[in-house]
């Protein structure tokens, strides 16, 4: 086995930490075989099929092994990946991906537009279990034109399709792959791919294990392997940070983030994320139908307190209904705390004094129940009386999925974290036909305005002005409030200052690939 | 066949038809929790026609008495079904787990139970002593200690700062220790109570003073003559304390990364995994029928006088 990638000089070399592989190649840097890194994370995988993906932690994983045609970078845009370039046709009805040359299945098979035809169709064949198949859809047929290039043929324009590709569903795995180690076409759970990475062992509730792919087409990592840690309990992987049984953690309990800030033996970084925290108003409550009251409850609520002091630094306050990381955002405003204001248009719709049902989760966002307990407290300040409830997570679920003519929630707690950089993603929260049980846009929100501008963005094909639309889009459902906005969360990564060259994605994801011992 | 083997046979088919009764409360439970499999599994951003595609893959779509018939069916073949959430055989997901559990619930019941007999002995002997004062308030401070604070201090004291033992996870040597300390001293603390209590018992009784007045010597007089016989409420209490460390490893599995039943367990309810949960559940129930019968055949080891027919 090789031990230099490259054959470069000084070890010191270092990309800027771009998303998976990036443009690879071209960087030196030393490798090393038989050291380890290791991540404690705090779930363990469902599958390690590719398609079958719903949970971030573990895309992050399989991202390593499995790469897609594009990948999204630190700044939240589409890079090539597996595709060098790619070109809409003019009518939006196709799209041509033209293939990186030279690389290599884990396997030693060559990757070309066959295996791209393969692992597509399988991603949108209803007999695999593929929880995240909406955005692909809009595909008719994958071609395979010549070895070097796949044609997209497309139901309808869809101008996000590119961008949705960049998700782990739409990997490209070795066919080869499938009827061996133990794989079948419909159950896929050694996956392999053309990543940096290669899988090489999972045990349930207590890691998964890969190894560097020394074929590997682009800049190859530092560490020989790299294993992963199911630890649930968040102190306990702090615990094995700070005994340095781990190198790397994520989602440390918020409220060490302070005293981690201050250990000079570990590096904290507060990564942003495109998941937006609201608390979802039932816009058909009789009680809540005057935007005036929405507008209220948005000025009520004092977000910088409750962002320093309950959830530790760890968000930045929302300025649009979506994350600053989307394509399509643009920035609207805010709704600074005023209490007065807040009774005063109370007032003015004619509900002084307000008794609302108000339910959170608990342990699923950063602090989430925590925050919701203040803004209570905050409600109340200007006559708004809530007791807040909270439930697991798939009763919650089915409580707030419930159609309007059975829903009791008035108030309700959610992040939303669309898997790919576009608005379209973010804006199923606002529309009609994805209220509840269809959708999960759970504050019944509808605007005609809205629907026709959304509508017109999903069939535009030029980049201006989808933007433009979505922005527009954007400025009415601000004014007209379905939500309380709050913040967009911060996603905290934990290293330990014996190492450098972690990173991270806009979606919640780490990026572990330029990690190296500090010095 | 001699009278214990019929009653093993007899207590063997009763078995059968507990773990039938749990079968059907299992069942019948899970269903009753509110939440959608097919939509946590299918997750958030998934559409209403995906989830209802995943909910006719498991099956969901049938009526209740299908679902039923078809469960029982396959019980009865020893087939626990399919998982929800991983789309693996039950059966072979729950026997990876097992041998977790199992490890650390029998090293934390012989953790505690010798510990905890030997302090629940020392106890009685120096009855109202410091040491006697000691053992009791230790006692009452292990049965009220929880057991996920308990696991966090000994993980920031051992793993932390003393470096000795690994943190979290099973496949560093050592890595057994902390979990099963913590599970032992809820343990350790029972059986010390029990072992003072019935010792205090036996060891008034004539038959112990008899053997000191004849000479025996004072630890043959505790342990073999006294201890021997304060020892039936002792075995019952860690058999029913060992069904207990399974149901305790939950928690302590959470704590400590340790991939046993009790994290499944925990994954499965969050994910709403119906066959997965019925099928641990089952086997739980399984573990402790055999348990319960496994103390009462031995109970007639420790005292011949016992006599099942």
């Amino acid at each position: 086995m090789t031990l230099s990638a490259c054959g470069g000089g000084g070890g010191s070399a270092n990309t800027s930490g771009q998303g998976q592989g990036g443009q690879g190649g071209g960087q030196a840097g030393q490798t090393s075989q038989s050291q380890t890194l290791t991540v404690a994370i705090g779930i363990d995988a469902d599958t390690l099929d590719p398609a079958g993906q719903t949970t971030t932690t573990i895309q992050n994983i399989l991202d390593y092994v499995t790469q897609p045609l594009v990948a999204l970078d630190k700044d939240g845009k589409t890079q090539p990946l597996l595709a060098t370039s790619w070109e809409p046709s003019p009518d939006g009805l196709t799209v041509t991906f033209h293939l990186r040359t030279g690389v290599r299945f884990q396997d030693g098979t060559p990757f070309d537009a066959q295996a791209v035809k393969f692992s597509l169709d399988r991603m949108l064949d209803p007999k695999v279990k593929v929880p995240l198949r909406g955005p692909f859809t809009a595909i008719q047929s994958v071609e395979a034109k010549d070895p070097q290039t796949v044609v997209l043929h497309l139901k309808h324009p869809a101008p996000a399709l590119v961008s949705a590709l960049t998700e782990t569903a739409a990997a490209i795995i070795s066919p080869a792959s499938i009827d061996k180690y133990g794989n079948t076409y419909e159950n896929y759970q050694h996956p392999v791919g053309t990543g940096p990475y290669a899988f090489k062992e999972w045990v349930k509730n207590d890691h998964i294990t890969l190894a560097r792919f020394d074929g590997y087409w682009g800049q190859k990592p530092y560490y020989g392997s790299v294993v992963f840690k199911v630890v649930p309990e968040a102190a306990t992987r702090e615990s094995m940070l700070l005994a340095g049984q781990a190198d790397v953690i994520i989602l440390p309990p918020a409220s060490d983030l302070k005293a981690l800030q201050q250990n000079p033996a570990v590096k904290v970084l507060l990564a942003p994320s495109d998941r937006t925290i609201f608390i979802a108003i039932n816009t058909q409550d009789p009680k809540l139908k005057d935007p005036r009251v929405r507008q209220a409850l948005n000025y009520a609520v004092d977000k910088q307190a409750i962002i320093q002091n309950v959830l530790f630094g760890a968000a930045d306050p929302m300025d649009a209904p979506m994350a600053k990381s989307l394509f399509g955002y643009c920035s609207i405003g805010a709704y600074p705390y005023d209490p007065a204001k807040a009774k005063q248009l109370l007032q003015e719709a004619g509900e002084p004094s307000l008794t609302l049902r108000f339910i959170a989760p608990t342990g699923r966002y950063v602090q989430d129940f925590q925050a919701a307990q203040a803004i209570a407290g905050d409600l109340a300040k200007v006559g708004v009386q809530t007791s807040v409830q909270t439930m697991d997570w798939p009763t919650y679920v089915a409580t707030m999925t419930k159609p309007l003519n059975e829903n009791t929630t008035q108030l309700h707690m959610l992040g939303w974290a669309p898997g790919y950089m576009d608005a379209e993603q973010q804006m199923v929260q606002f529309l009609k036909a994805d209220w509840p049980p269809a959708g999960l846009a759970s504050s019944f929100y509808t605007n005609p305005k809205v629907e026709q501008l959304v509508a017109q963005a999903g069939q535009t094909v030029d980049p201006a002005q989808r933007q433009q639309l979505y922005c527009e889009a954007s400025k009415q459902i601000w004014s007209d409030a379905p939500w309380i906005f709050l913040w967009t969360q911060r996603f905290p990564i934990v290293y330990s200052a014996k190492i450098t060259g972690v990173s991270y994605l806009p979606n919640e994801m780490f990026d572990i690939l330029n990690a190296r011992p500090a010095q | 066949m001699s009278g214990t083997a019929v009653y093993v046979a007899r207590r063997l088919a009763t078995s059968v038809v507990t773990l039938l009764g749990v079968a059907v409360a299992v069942f019948l439970l899970v269903r009753l929790l509110p939440g959608d499999p097919a939509r946590v599994i299918a997750g958030l951003l998934a559409t209403d026609q995906q989830v209802a595609q995943i909910r006719h893959q498991l099956g969901l779509d049938q009526p209740l008495a299908t679902q039923f018939a078809t469960f029982l069916l396959q019980l009865l073949q020893g087939n626990l079904g399919v998982s929800a959430r991983t789309s693996q055989p039950v059966l072979a997901e729950i026997l990876a787990r097992l041998p977790y559990t199992l490890e650390l619930a029998v090293a934390a019941t012989l953790v505690g139970s010798v510990s905890g007999i030997l302090m629940g002995v020392a106890a009685a002997v120096r009855r109202t002593s410091w040491l006697d004062f000691l053992v009791s308030v230790g006692a009452l401070a292990g049965i009220s200690m929880p057991v996920y604070w308990l696991g966090l201090l000994l993980i920031i004291l051992f793993a932390v700062d003393l470096h000795w033992l690994p943190a979290a996870g099973a496949d560093r040597p050592g890595a057994i220790v902390l979990p099963a300390l913590t599970l032992a001293l809820f343990s350790v603390a029972l059986v010390a109570r029990m072992t003072r209590a019935a010792m205090l018992e036996t060891l008034r009784q004539d038959y112990v003073r008899t053997a000191t007045a004849k000479g025996v010597g004072r630890g043959r007089v505790i342990f073999v003559h006294a201890l021997r016989n304060a020892f039936l409420p002792i075995l019952t209490v860690i058999a029913l304390q060992f069904g207990n460390l399974l149901g305790g490893a939950v928690l302590t599995e959470t704590v400590f990364g340790w991939p046993g039943m009790g994290q499944l367990l925990v994954n499965s309810i969050f994910a709403r995994d119906y066959p997965m949960i019925q099928g641990i559940i089952l086997v739980y129930a399984t573990l402790v029928v055999l348990i319960n019968l496994l103390v009462d055949l031995l109970y007639t080891a420790v005292d011949p006088r016992i006599r099942y027919s």
